[in-house]
């Protein structure tokens, strides 16, 4: 009977390694298809009890912790926390039992610790019987800039919605990015799932819609501080020679297809042949108009490619394409004429605003924009830093002065628009900018939104600030939007200035 | 030394456990670990006293296998309770380790009693008809008894009484295997007379086909009146191994193995419950599958991924969402938190037990002996296979304890019955043989200590 049992034996050995291989594939080979499946019901349960990385504005000296994960007491669990709230949730985002949006949301793998990246501090955190522990993650913010743009967006624009994000024109660095009105993210950590859904459901039909981030997600009419591309593009072709050239601004011009296009309130531009920068810091709707019929619609189109638009972008925050849409009707030069002046299909971005002045303030070169500074892991080791990248070429130096040269006259001539509200009457700081005051609504019957994008020049040819701001239905770009950007950058220039 | 060995494995996962869940050493700990190391400490005893030539790594491969079962109960029944993080497992008492323990020594007694009464396995054979006889009535009985008394987990196994149950299958394992070396051994010369050879394979004569179709008819019954198909699988797979040990005929095993698989797929077209084991090992994450059929399974499956390779640690996994994690699918638990490591560790430790079962029964001279031991170490081997292979997703999912680890009394005394007779098999498999009287030259000697 030997014979039988010593194959009885294979057989044995047989199964166990059987049972062996197949315990391999199940926990090697197989463990993320498996962790993947929906509805896994452990790797739901397990994002709350490890630390989950903090996020920390770090624009400033001194970092300031925006979000952080607590343990709560007398569980094994986290539970999020936001230290300041509403003021930074266009930035972190939420992080709730259902979902994560915002810096959350894109980072998420960093901050929860699955990212390959962090692979071998998790093992070695294993072996030495230390806990996983996510990423930190380091953000471009400036906490005295998004402080300053929150308290302005929720006291100055009179319940108005309104964004801002303010850049640092030569490395594309995001200051701050503020969307009101907004939320308070720490209502949504709960681990009470009815709460949260509750919570949640009240802000998605809250008519203000409070979870809309209005810098990046939403587009509206650039309105004059389009012509910022109009003019780049006439000085970039040639078609304009400089500032001082004049260009035809009658008080009244007749488009192509026989509608009478006017100053704003019928205002007479100069002699009506200004040299380009009076018409520039008057905003001469018909000087800029004409210039875009002369430049033609791809022309513009082009142009405003270069500055940022027609392309999605990811800071890493999908943000919404800016665009200067590819219009069948460019047949017809009289929209194009509307264009030319932001009042026509053309939509941008708050953060788009904000990219308009950071060109023309970094010499032409426009830097891509981004939030995240850099990425440590648990022992502090760099996972990931940012290295400024150029975005586009939007317009060549020269040209750029001479566009920088029509900004400053905006503030710094009595007669520019936004003297009173950006220039020596409001504020000592130099402030080169646009304003705008686009037309909104079904027939144009809808309020103004007010537009305005600035930027600080630097003394020594670096510019430290560029800020876009938009507040929807507020009127005048240069009442209702500059004083903000003024707020903005007077708090962030005061911090450099004591740093 | 071996023994000593598993009590400090024994000993350092419990302290895993405790440090795992609360932060702290557990204060139970010491008192369990006493309690378990006595009892094994008084086997290790009685198996010098009454089988001193045993196999010496029987006990303690036994012994370290139960102990991190009673480990793993014990962090199972702590979970979601006495402030520890986790959910309760359903189904599980907060006195579940002691009568883990209680089981141990019971099963422990159980093995001494065997080392006692059985001086040599032959004793056995006298009874191979009444055991026979015992080992069918206890397998019928959950079939004849209502199910108030006889269904736990949709499994209708059981004999249920009060508060007190007992799942007769386990025990009637052990009798058939000693009724089938009997039977087996009387007439395996018969058995092995060849009839006609068809494709190079002696087949057995039409005749000699009885008692295998009758023990395929008695598992096919288990398989549609108890709804069980582990425990049906695990009696036919006893049977036909051991006709083959018996025989040394092919032809045997792959006329037992053609009639499983039929029987398996008559019933499975007929019985619902059958199909059903068929289709979620088929496709476990298909439609509503993962939250109905097979939810156990996949969260078994999900547990495992969740440990990995190294594991989640004792205490530190989630176990706990696993339907029966503590029974039927305790092995998941281990997968979960000592991970691949930890599962084939345990693996191999089951090896190299059917491994020592299997030596013994080589080594032994006594033909009944020696079919015994085979036929009980080959159907240890297989019920590892059925339920790891089981819960892992090799094989269908069937319902069979895993031996030494689940929670349960049963299956524990019954093993541990099973290691009585394998040390007893082996003792006299390696017991030196009596000394001749006249051998002159060693009458001379005088033999001291």
């Amino acid at each position: 009977m030997n014979r039988a049992l010593l194959r009885i034996s294979v057989a044995c050995l047989a199964m166990f390694v059987l049972l062996l291989l197949n315990m391999n594939y199940v926990q090697a080979f197989e463990t993320t298809k498996l962790a993947s499946e929906p509805g896994n019901i452990r790797v739901f349960d397990q994002q709350f009890t490890y630390q989950r990385g903090a996020i920390i504005a770090d624009g400033d000296l001194t970092e300031l912790k925006i979000a952080e994960s607590v343990p709560v007491k007398g569980t094994d669990t986290y539970q999020r926390y936001y230290p300041y709230g509403p003021v930074y949730a266009p930035v972190t985002g939420y992080d709730t039992i259902y979902g994560k949006s915002g810096i959350e949301e894109t980072e998420n793998s960093l901050l929860a610790g699955t990212d390959p990246r962090l692979a071998v501090h998790n093992f070695t955190a294993m072996l030495t019987g230390k806990q996983q522990q996510g990423a930190t993650v380091f953000l471009t913010i400036s906490p005295t800039a998004q402080q300053a743009a929150y308290d302005a967006l929720a006291s100055d624009t009179n319940g108005h919605a309104a964004a801002l994000v303010a850049l640092n024109p030569s490395t594309g660095a995001i200051l701050a990015m503020a969307s009101y009105p907004t939320f308070n993210p720490n209502e949504l950590t709960s681990f009470n799932g009815a709460k949260v859904d509750r919570i949640d459901k009240q802000l998605l039909t809250d008519p203000a819609q409070p979870l809309l981030n209005r810098a990046i997600q939403e587009t509206y009419p650039p309105g004059s501080t389009f012509k910022i591309v109009t003019s780049s593009a006439a000085f970039s072709t040639g078609l304009v020679a400089n500032t001082g050239t004049t260009i035809p601004a009658p008080t009244v011009l007749t488009l192509p297809n026989g509608n009478h296009l006017i100053n704003d309130n019928g205002e007479v531009c100069g002699d009506q042949n200004p040299p380009i920068i009076q018409a520039f810091y008057m905003s001469c709707n018909t000087a800029f108009a004409g210039l875009g019929i002369r430049l033609t619609a791809p022309v513009l189109r082009r142009q405003s490619s270069l500055f940022g638009l027609n392309e999605p972008l990811n800071i890493p925050l999908p943000v919404v394409p800016s665009v200067v849409p590819e219009d069948p009707g460019w047949t017809d030069p009289s929209f194009t004429a509307m264009t030319a002046i932001g009042q026509w299909n053309d939509q941008v971005t708050p953060l788009q605003e904000a990219m308009f002045a950071a060109a023309i303030a970094n010499h032409g070169t426009l830097m891509m924009p981004y939030l995240v500074q850099s990425v440590y892991g648990p022992g502090l080791a760099v996972i990931e830093t940012h290295r400024p990248t150029v975005l586009s070429q939007a317009v060549s130096a020269p040209v750029a002065s001479e566009v920088q040269a029509m900004m400053n006259q905006v503030t710094q001539n009595p007669a520019g628009t936004a003297y009173l509200t950006a220039g020596p009457p409001a504020t000592s700081i130099v402030i080169d900018g646009k304003t705008g005051t686009a037309q909104n609504g079904i027939n144009n019957d809808g309020l103004n939104d007010a537009v305005f994008t600035c930027f600080v020049p630097g003394t020594n040819g670096a510019s430290p600030i560029a800020v876009g701001v938009m507040v929807q239905g507020g009127g005048y770009g240069a009442d209702a939007a500059a004083p903000i950007a003024v707020a903005v950058i007077e708090a962030y220039m005061a911090h450099l200035d004591h740093s | 030394m071996m023994l000593l060995f598993a009590f400090a494995v024994v000993l350092l996962a419990y302290g895993a456990v405790g440090l795992g869940l609360r932060g702290k050493l557990p204060s139970g700990v010491p008192a369990y670990v006493i309690i378990f190391a006595l009892i094994m400490l008084a086997a290790h005893v009685a198996v010098r006293r009454f089988a001193p030539y045993a196999d010496p790594l029987l006990l303690p491969l036994a012994a370290l296998l139960n102990g991190l079962g009673i480990v793993m109960i014990y962090r199972l029944q702590e979970s979601g309770r006495n402030g520890n993080p986790g959910n309760q497992v359903a189904l599980m008492t907060a006195s579940a380790t002691k009568l883990q323990l209680l089981y141990t020594g019971i099963g422990i007694v159980g093995m001494v009693l065997v080392l006692v009464f059985i001086s040599e396995a032959r004793v056995l054979q006298r009874y191979t008809y009444t055991l026979g006889a015992v080992g069918l009535v206890l397998l019928a009985i959950p079939a004849l008894l209502p199910a108030s008394h006889s269904v736990v987990n949709g499994a209708k196994v059981w004999i249920k009484f009060g508060g007190f149950s007992i799942q007769p299958g386990e025990f009637a394992r052990l009798a058939l295997a000693v009724f089938f070396a009997g039977y087996l051994v009387a007439k395996r010369d018969v058995l092995a007379l060849a009839g006609r050879r068809v494709l190079g394979i002696d087949l057995p004569r039409a005749r000699d086909l009885g008692p295998v179709l009758i023990a395929w008819a008695a598992s096919l019954l288990i398989l549609i009146f108890e709804t069980d198909i582990g425990t049906s699988a695990l009696f036919f797979g006893l049977f036909i191994g051991m006709l083959y040990i018996a025989t040394q005929r092919t032809s045997w095993l792959l006329i037992g193995l053609g009639l499983f698989l039929a029987g398996t797929f008559i019933t499975a077209t007929f019985v619902g419950h059958v199909m059903e084991r068929f289709t979620i090992w088929l496709h476990p994450f298909q439609g509503s599958n993962p939250t109905n059929a097979s939810y156990q399974l996949v969260q078994g499956l999900e547990g495992m991924a969740n440990g990995g390779f190294f594991g989640a640690g004792l205490g530190h996994g989630q176990p706990y969402f696993t339907p029966l994690v503590q029974s039927d699918f305790i092995f998941t638990a281990f997968g979960e938190e000592l991970g691949l490591v930890g599962v084939m560790a345990l693996l191999l430790v089951f090896g190299l037990l059917v491994q020592r079962g299997l030596r013994a029964a080589i080594a032994v001279k006594d033909p009944f002996a020696k079919l015994l031991a085979g036929g009980l170490s080959f159907v240890l081997a297989l019920q590892v296979f059925v339920i790891v292979g089981g819960v892992s997703g090799l094989i269908p999912l069937t319902g069979v304890t895993t031996p030494f680890l689940s929670e349960g009394g049963s299956s524990l005394v019954a093993s541990w019955i099973l290691i009585g007779l394998l040390i007893r098999i082996s003792d006299s498999a390696r017991k030196p043989a009596p000394q001749p009287i006249q051998d002159e030259g060693m009458t001379q000697v005088v033999r001291a200590g």
